[in-house]
């Protein structure tokens, strides 16, 4: 990706997201009487606000950006540490599967698989204990918020939500 | 002699079996938090929250207001020990509490550590005490012009100290505003960017926004840099360690470095958006100029460990007075206890000092009861504080996301507000990625409703007359400081650059 168009990157996008959202604010309709502030006041004037922010940046960015390939960038603020990509990509990969899992595989399940991947996906290569972990873990967190915070979490469909079911009978939770 | 009787008075609701055992909880998991890798204070306040929904108010805002006071010492003795600082305000502690602790006076270092957080919490609960009821006294004449002249001057406090870029925490302070205007408007009944989604008519709950951000986009952000810890370094060979208290003789001594350290920590506290992080570095930056042993600063001097703790655990009781007496949090973690007020239906401001006394007197001793039993958790729970510094960063990260969603879900029972905090949480480590300071939008998202109903109700009663805010002499007073906390950074960096080229200028050849 060409350097100034990184440069520019968020900000650009924020500034095509600040003019599709104030299209989508001319759209807020509501009967206010005459003369009177209506509700699409408030969130226009700080869609206003944020667009200028953001035209005001890339040009800022634009104005001082290094010439001749120089190492320094526009940006004040120190180079963010390198990315390892790939774990980035497995954690919001983990995050995302188990959001979309929960539903389906009920609490304990889908946190013991989370609990047992997200850190051997993290770095920490050992099986045996990432595997015990998300078990037991997942056992005590079970214990901790249904039994112990009564609060009410996801139980699973089909053959999820049986073994749920037992599971929540043998801790004592009907 | 009434405040009195009202302390007196929070006290016996804090000593009773239930409250006592919560209040333990909480100073334990306050410095558990500090201490452990891959967790800050306002993660772990944000991740308590969830279990204090089926609580009565009382016990959630004791169990938070515990973790927050002891949040703020955990992280001492890791910075002084291991040179790891539990949180970003523990880094001055490095500076001489390391040092101290390399040439063999660890102990000391600890005890210095110990007796600047006692003295710093203690005066600051005695002045929050004296301070918020008359604040609130004074808030109760408000009307709508003067409360939103607040909400802006907090919101823009936030911006200003947020450290990086301006316009990018102006720009994530926007976002925020945004978000909270999600859903149904509450005067019109409008919709607005609920593009036909009916979960978004509800809003968008600033819990999620917070866990999401502040909770799921660090755990983000740390692995995508590869986590630091794989556990069993830092933690080994606990045994030695242990606390010396410094001579009485050395204290009194030190009383000036003292008096500035707390008055810095109430002072910085008491302005919204500045909390113990801004407070620890301006004490050690004042010690540095004025202090009688500032030569020695940085080379293992106990003055830099008084500056920085005493302020860093001031900050707390001055940081309470706003969101107590006006409903303004004065930091991250009082944004949170903020949270628990509203979810528990109190909206915290002058109002509560009249409605919910016992409440507000509850809150002021837990901040008394918090610092004496943080500093007597400080000294015995060394040994198995450091311990703790044994669990791999990726474990707990991976406990980090499940509390996130528990605490997110539980709120509402709705399994949408999972996928609504999973973007949250890229949203955060984006953010994060590209410099845009998280506080803002958290503190946007919450403020948001506040700020918008006190515009639009004074544009209502005023006849949208806007000079309103600036013509009434307290909302237009407010308005000019925020517009000068704005304006500083700005007028800052074009000295900067004048003194620059003047310098250039003047350089021969």
């Amino acid at each position: 990706m060409p350097r100034t168009l990184r440069l520019v990157l968020p900000h650009g996008l924020l500034l095509v997201a600040t003019l599709l959202l104030y299209g989508a604010a001319t759209g807020i309709q509501a009967n206010t009487g005459a003369g009177r502030i209506g509700p699409d006041a408030w969130p226009k004037a700080i869609i206003v606000a944020m667009g200028l922010l953001c035209a005001w940046e890339i040009a800022r960015r634009l104005a001082v950006r290094p010439r001749g390939g120089g190492a320094k960038t526009a940006d004040a603020s120190p180079e963010p540490p390198a990315m390892q990509v790939g774990k980035l990509a497995a954690g919001v990969g983990l995050v995302l599967s188990y959001v979309l899992t929960v539903p389906w595989l009920g609490f304990f399940v889908a946190t013991a698989a989370f609990l047992a991947a997200f850190p051997w996906f993290g770095g920490l290569r050992r099986p045996l204990l990432t595997g015990a972990l998300g078990i037991a873990g997942s056992l005590a967190l079970v214990v901790v918020f249904m039994r112990v915070a009564y609060i009410s979490l996801p139980l699973g469909e089909g053959p999820f939500r049986a073994l749920s079911l037992a599971l929540l009978a043998a801790i004592g939770v009907s | 002699m009434e405040i009195l009787t009202h302390l007196a008075g929070g006290f016996v609701h804090l000593f009773t079996p239930l409250n006592l055992l919560v209040l333990s909880v909480g100073l334990v998991l306050g410095m558990l938090v500090a201490v452990l890798p891959g967790l800050t204070l306002v993660m772990g306040v944000v991740l308590a929250l969830p279990f204090t929904y089926k609580m009565g108010v009382a016990p959630a805002l004791i169990l938070l207001t515990a973790m927050y006071v002891s949040g703020t010492y955990g992280g001492a003795i890791t910075a002084i020990l291991f040179r790891i600082p539990g949180e970003p305000m523990d880094v001055p502690l490095i500076w001489d509490g390391y040092e101290m602790a390399r040439k063999g006076d660890a102990a000391l270092a600890l005890g210095w550590s110990l007796v600047a957080a006692l003295v710093g919490g203690l005066v600051s609960a005695v002045v929050m005490v004296l301070l918020a009821k008359p604040v609130a006294q004074v808030a109760l004449a408000f009307s709508t012009p003067e409360f939103f002249a607040i909400v802006f001057f907090g919101l823009a406090s936030v911006v200003t100290l947020s450290g990086t870029s301006l316009a990018n925490a102006l720009i994530s302070l926007c976002l925020g505003l945004l978000i909270a205007t999600v859903g149904v408007d509450e005067v019109y009944g409008a919709d607005r960017f609920t593009f036909g989604q009916p979960f978004l008519q509800d809003g968008i709950e600033f819990l999620l926004v917070m866990v999401g951000a502040y909770g799921i986009g660090e755990v983000l952000t740390r692995m995508s840099t590869g986590f630091a810890s794989q556990g069993g370094e830092a933690g080994a060979g606990t045994a030695r360690f242990r606390t010396a208290f410094p001579g009485l003789s050395q204290v009194l001594g030190m009383k000036a470095t003292f008096a500035r350290g707390t008055a810095t920590g109430i002072v910085v506290g008491i302005v919204p958006g500045a909390g113990a992080t801004v407070s620890a570095f301006v004490a050690y930056g004042l010690e540095s100029q004025y202090g009688k042993n500032r030569a020695a600063l940085g080379t293992g001097a106990p003055e830099g460990i008084v500056a920085a703790k005493s302020a860093a655990t001031a900050s707390v009781g001055g940081a309470l007075v706003p969101l107590l007496a006006m409903g303004i949090p004065g930091s991250g973690a009082t944004a949170i206890i903020l949270a628990a007020f509203l979810l528990h239906g109190i909206q915290p401001g002058p109002q509560v000092f009249v409605a919910n006394t016992d409440l507000v007197y509850t809150v002021f001793a837990t901040v008394f009861a918090g610092v004496i039993g943080m500093c007597i958790l400080g000294y015995f729970a060394i040994r198995p504080l450091c311990k703790v510094l044994e669990a791999p960063e990726a474990i707990v990260s991976a406990f980090v996301v499940v509390f996130c969603f528990v605490g997110a879900f539980a709120a509402r029972n709705n399994l949408s507000d999972l996928n609504v905090i999973a973007a949250f949480g890229v949203l955060g480590f984006l953010f994060e990625r590209y410099g845009f300071p998280i506080a803002p939008l958290v503190l946007g998202t919450i403020l948001g409703p506040l700020a918008e109903t006190n515009f639009m109700t004074t544009m209502v009663s005023f006849d949208n007359d806007w000079t309103v805010f600036f013509t009434r002499p307290i909302s237009g007073g407010i308005l000019a400081l925020a517009a000068v906390g704005l304006a500083w950074p700005l007028v800052k960096a074009a000295l900067k650059r004048l003194r620059a080229a003047r310098s250039a200028h003047a350089q021969p050849g």
